[in-house]
């Protein structure tokens, strides 16, 4: 597999995954107080990144390959790679990264430890990137593992009891994932090598003897990545590691880990295995069951919690799983449905971080009955909170309404039609947990003075009601949520582009 | 082969003028082992050109003669063992905390390369029995360096030594009785699976797993490399117990009969899983932060002794690479583990593992080194670690038969990951750090990263390397 010639194109890959890991490992080194320097770092390496993400976009719109290899293992290369799959995570945390950095600066003001927080904050997206781009199975697993390395101590950064206990089971359930990811990744290398994903699939059809083998290595891949993916009973670390900062949370929860978990799904089940191959092995079923399972079970948990990022948590357990849900009712339409929802939720799950960290750092809310009354006090902030919370419920024309309505119709379209009383069942108790928040922030009487009013910004409700840096990212996002959701019609929307992608890969 | 015969003696004769001269010059001892680099640089060279060489010590045929044999993997040993070995000089000479600057350290570590060099170029059994007695000597030595504390462990490290040497002799002696011959290769062509062989191969092996500590013959260890000189315990667990497991592979891969391997390949491999699960376990639970790394290196010699059983037992030379990608993956590894775990605790004043609580923030580099290492011996992607994990991985998922070992494979991952992040995670703790008593060292820091750094850069020649260790032609 020898490059016939090297243009610009093949280090387009290469050059997004460095552009954050190249002021990442620079920032390591600054010192504390070097501040102007650290933000110029990021904010250039985020905004460089989004440049060359709009450019491959460009690009492959165009019918250009992005291809960036090496030599690696034998019968396994590493390989970097834009295709319509993997642009539509790069951006999603292209954009989103540009965001959280600025939401961590201001976040993270006057705290201690920010070189290394930001310095493995870059790694991170870094690493999500390389994900994102990874062109075949051994390429992914690496990342995958990198991003566990690399989110580890933002998990723990505050360096408490409970970060540290948090940081543990993260380690434990993520860490065990990743080593039952890469023994079938080195199952399905025993079988031919690493070669790269194809839409449709590269495995050939099932024989008599391959069927265990390839039923083992689906069953290990599913259970490495659905550790990230949150999948029940492997969610168990995410409630837990919401003692992290808000703006980790966001990365977490939105861009970064349980994205991954979820694409590495997405791409075994298309671009390793197939629709054709998994129709005929049935393997899609059991999937399908676990995905409805963990829906339910994830919004059911998050009616009991009383605390404001625990709720969310359990509901980001509850809304990755659409995904996987999408992706397993193998149709052409509910893969559309699971494959835009990968951008929507974290969209709808970074706003609504936001705000978490908003509420908090403002006001030092954290329980849901502290929020009696805080749209007076900070509407702006409760307004995109709003967003964030009518979207996961599946208000039109909030994104979130777009992706449940394609993944209906595509529980329709193959014939599951009980998925729909699932995807109802789910809607409603999400109304049901997050309608008393937005009712209590709106209606209910503020208290009479905010006890632990840390006077961010101006203090007075409305664009200085919160540091300018934690509330225009918030902002953005729940913009951005609705746009997509409004706009997705459009040639430029994630709909399109899930569209695009799912036309390769049921070859329609 | 020139080349190779300079690294040899390079350091044979730096320790004796070092003795003559009444010198304890560290510097002497650093040019020395950067020459040593060099000429074992130029005999890799020379043998992946050239191909396999040997060198007839008097000009004797090779039934009566002595002969030197420079393999590829040979070479790379060489090199190997000198890289290692210049670092922890360049360590002992330069660090504030080293304990050994103006010791007989110089002379003892110096002699210990040369006959570490000699026993990878042998090709005989009562060769590799001197070799191993002037090792194992050496090593004893350099352990009782530490002092008054440290004569219990190196006293118990002698005796060990010395009663697997006699063990050792004993199945040489058996061995030549029958066949009348000592050169491995000659050895290879002649031996039958008859009783007598038997016993003279499972005592050779006997000696030879107490020696490179080999569970279950691994209690020694852990003792004797806690209580050495930093520098001392990262050339004894990265280089010296991987000594007699070279002397284990040959006489297995080369000289016992095919029968018989594949007889004694299951009961290896077995103890190299139980290595690691029961190593591991005792890296979990120790207090003390160097026996943490010293039961570390019991686990990972799992590792490999797993490989060399496999490949015993499903004389599959493939594994040739995976074992000895494991060996340099795990040396240097160690190397920077057991610098970094030597700076923390002098910088600390304490030797608990619970002393280590904000370490991240007071020394973050020897941390990192630390965490960097560790991620290798757990075998995350793309270090050297992982390689080596993946080539023994392979084979294992090729037959259906084979899938049971995995299981060996995962536990010892994931008990890894728990003893690396056992220590990581409590770097993080701020909650109540403990301040450094004795002013932290960075240029130690920095070169105890060093190795930690070339491990998982080894991911950029992985492709050439996997190639050449298996032989196949670039």
């Amino acid at each position: 597999m020898i490059e016939t010639a090297t243009t610009w194109t093949n280090w387009v890959p290469l050059a997004i995954v460095l552009s954050s890991l190249l002021p990442g490992l620079f920032i390591f080194t600054l010192r504390e107080d070097q501040v102007a320097l650290r933000t110029t770092l990021n904010l250039i390496g985020a905004v460089l990144k989004l440049v060359l993400v709009g450019v491959m976009l460009w690009g492959v719109a165009r019918g250009m390959e992005f291809r960036f290899a090496l030599p690696f293992l034998p019968n396994g290369l590493l390989i970097l790679k834009g295709d319509a799959l993997s642009l539509q995570f790069v951006t999603l945390s292209a954009v989103l990264w540009l965001t959280t950095t600025l939401y961590a600066i201001g976040y993270l003001e006057g705290a201690p430890l920010r070189s290394r927080f930001f310095g493995y904050f870059s790694l991170c997206v870094s690493a999500t990137a390389g994900l994102a781009l990874a062109g075949n199975l051994v390429t992914f697993v690496l990342f995958y593992e990198l991003l566990t390395l690399a989110t580890f101590p933002l998990v723990v950064h505050r360096g408490t009891v409970e970060a540290l206990r948090a940081g543990r089971i993260y380690l434990a359930y993520t860490l065990g994932g990743g080593t039952l990811a890469l023994l079938g990744a080195v199952l399905l290398h025993t079988q031919g090598g690493s070669p790269a994903f194809v839409p449709g699939g590269y495995l050939p059809a099932a024989g008599e003897d391959s069927q265990l083998i390839l039923t083992l290595a689906f069953g290990l891949l599913i259970a490495g990545f659905g550790v990230k993916a949150a999948l029940f009973p492997l969610h168990g670390w995410l409630p837990t590691a919401m003692v992290a900062p808000a703006p980790v949370s966001a990365l977490l929860h939105a861009v970064a880990v349980v994205k991954a978990g979820a694409f590495g799904i997405v791409r075994v089940v298309y671009d390793v295995y197939g629709v054709e191959l998994m129709t005929a092995m049935d393997l899609a079923q059991p999937l399908l069951w676990l995905a409805c399972f963990t829906i339910l079970y994830g919004s059911v948990r998050a009616l009991f919690q009383t605390d404001l990022k625990k709720r969310l948590a359990f509901s980001t357990v509850s809304q990755v799983s659409y995904v996987t849900l999408g992706v397993a009712l193998l149709g052409p339409i509910g893969a559309v449905g699971g494959l835009v929802h990968l951008v929507h939720q974290g969209l709808m799950k970074v706003t609504l971080f936001y705000c978490a960290g908003n509420f908090a750092e403002t006001l030092h809310i954290h329980k849901i009955r502290e929020m009696d009354g805080v749209g007076k006090r900070m509407p702006l902030t409760m307004a995109a909170f709003t967003v964030g919370a009518l979207g996961m419920i599946g208000v039109p024309p909030v994104a979130g309404f777009i992706s449940k309505w394609y993944l209906g119709l595509g529980a329709l379209e193959v014939g599951a039609d009980w998925v729909l009383l699932v995807l109802v069942g789910s809607g409603l108790l999400n109304a049901l947990y997050f309608l008393p928040i937005l009712y209590r922030g709106w209606f209910a009487p503020p208290p009479a003075r905010w006890a632990h009013d840390e006077k961010l910004g101006t203090g007075q409700p409305g664009l200085g009601e919160t540091h300018w840096m934690l509330l225009w990212p918030a902002l953005i996002t729940a913009s951005l949520a609705l746009l997509v959701g409004i706009l997705a019609g459009t040639d430029l929307s994630p709909l399109n582009w899930a569209q695009l992608t799912v036309n390769l890969e049921f070859d329609l | 082969m020139t080349a190779a015969l300079i690294a040899l003696l390079l350091p044979l004769f730096t320790a004796l003028c070092l003795l003559l001269l009444r010198s304890r010059s560290g510097v002497l001892v650093i040019v020395t082992s950067l020459l040593t680099l060099l000429a074992a640089a130029w005999s890799l060279y020379d043998v992946t050109v050239n191909g396999p060489q040997w060198l007839e010590l008097g000009d004797w045929p090779p039934p009566l003669a002595i002969r030197f044999q420079l393999q590829p993997i040979t070479a790379l040993l060489l090199v190997f063992s000198a890289m290692i070995h210049l670092l922890v000089a360049v360590y002992a000479a330069g660090s504030q905390h080293s304990k050994t600057r103006y010791t007989d350290f110089w002379p003892l570590s110096c002699l210990l390369q040369g006959s570490l060099n000699a026993l990878w170029l042998s090709g005989d059994l009562f060769n590799w029995y001197v070799t191993l007695e002037l090792l194992g000597l050496a090593a004893v030595a350099l352990v009782a360096l530490s002092g008054r504390k440290a004569y219990g462990p190196a006293l118990n490290y002698l005796l060990l030594s010395l009663g697997a040497s006699l063990v050792y002799l004993l199945g040489v002696a058996l061995a030549y009785g029958r066949y009348g011959v000592l050169d491995i290769s000659l050895l290879g062509a002649m031996t039958e699976a008859d009783t007598t062989t038997r016993i003279a191969w499972w005592l050779m092996t006997l000696g030879l797993m107490l020696k490179a500590a080999l569970w279950p013959f691994h209690l020694w260890l852990p003792r004797a490399h806690a209580s050495a000189p930093t520098a001392v315990s990262a050339l004894l667990s990265a280089l010296v117990v991987k000594g007699p497991l070279f002397i284990l592979w040959r006489l297995w891969s080369e000289g016992a009969p095919t029968e018989l391997a594949v007889e004694a390949g299951p009961v290896l491999a077995v103890a190299g899983i139980a290595a690691l699960i029961l190593g591991g376990w005792s890296a979990l639970r120790t207090p003390w932060l160097k026996s943490l790394v010293a039961y570390s290196t019991v686990a990972q010699l799992g590792y490999a002794l797993m490989a060399l059983g496999l490949l015993m037992y499903w004389q599959l030379p493939a594994l040739d690479a995976a074992l000895w990608l494991f060996v340099l993956a795990h040396g240097l590894a160690k190397a920077s583990m057991f610098l970094a775990a030597g700076e923390l605790q002098a910088s600390l004043g304490s030797k608990r593992v619970s002393a280590l609580r904000g370490t991240t923030e007071t020394m973050p580099v020897a941390m990192f080194a630390f965490a960097v290492a560790g991620g290798s011996l757990i075998g995350l992607p793309p270090s050297g670690g992982f390689l080596a994990k993946w080539l023994l991985l392979e084979p294992m998922f090729e037959t259906v038969n084979h899938w049971p070992w995995v299981v060996g494979i995962l536990l010892g991952t994931l008990i890894s990951a728990g003893y690396v992040f056992r220590v990581v995670a409590l770097a993080f703790d701020r909650a109540d750090p403990v301040p450094p008593d004795f002013s932290p060292d960075r240029f130690a820091h920095w070169l105890a990263l060093l190795p930690a750094l070339v491990v998982w850069g080894l991911a950029l020649i992985s492709e050439p390397l996997i190639h050449w260790l298996t032989g196949v032609p670039l």
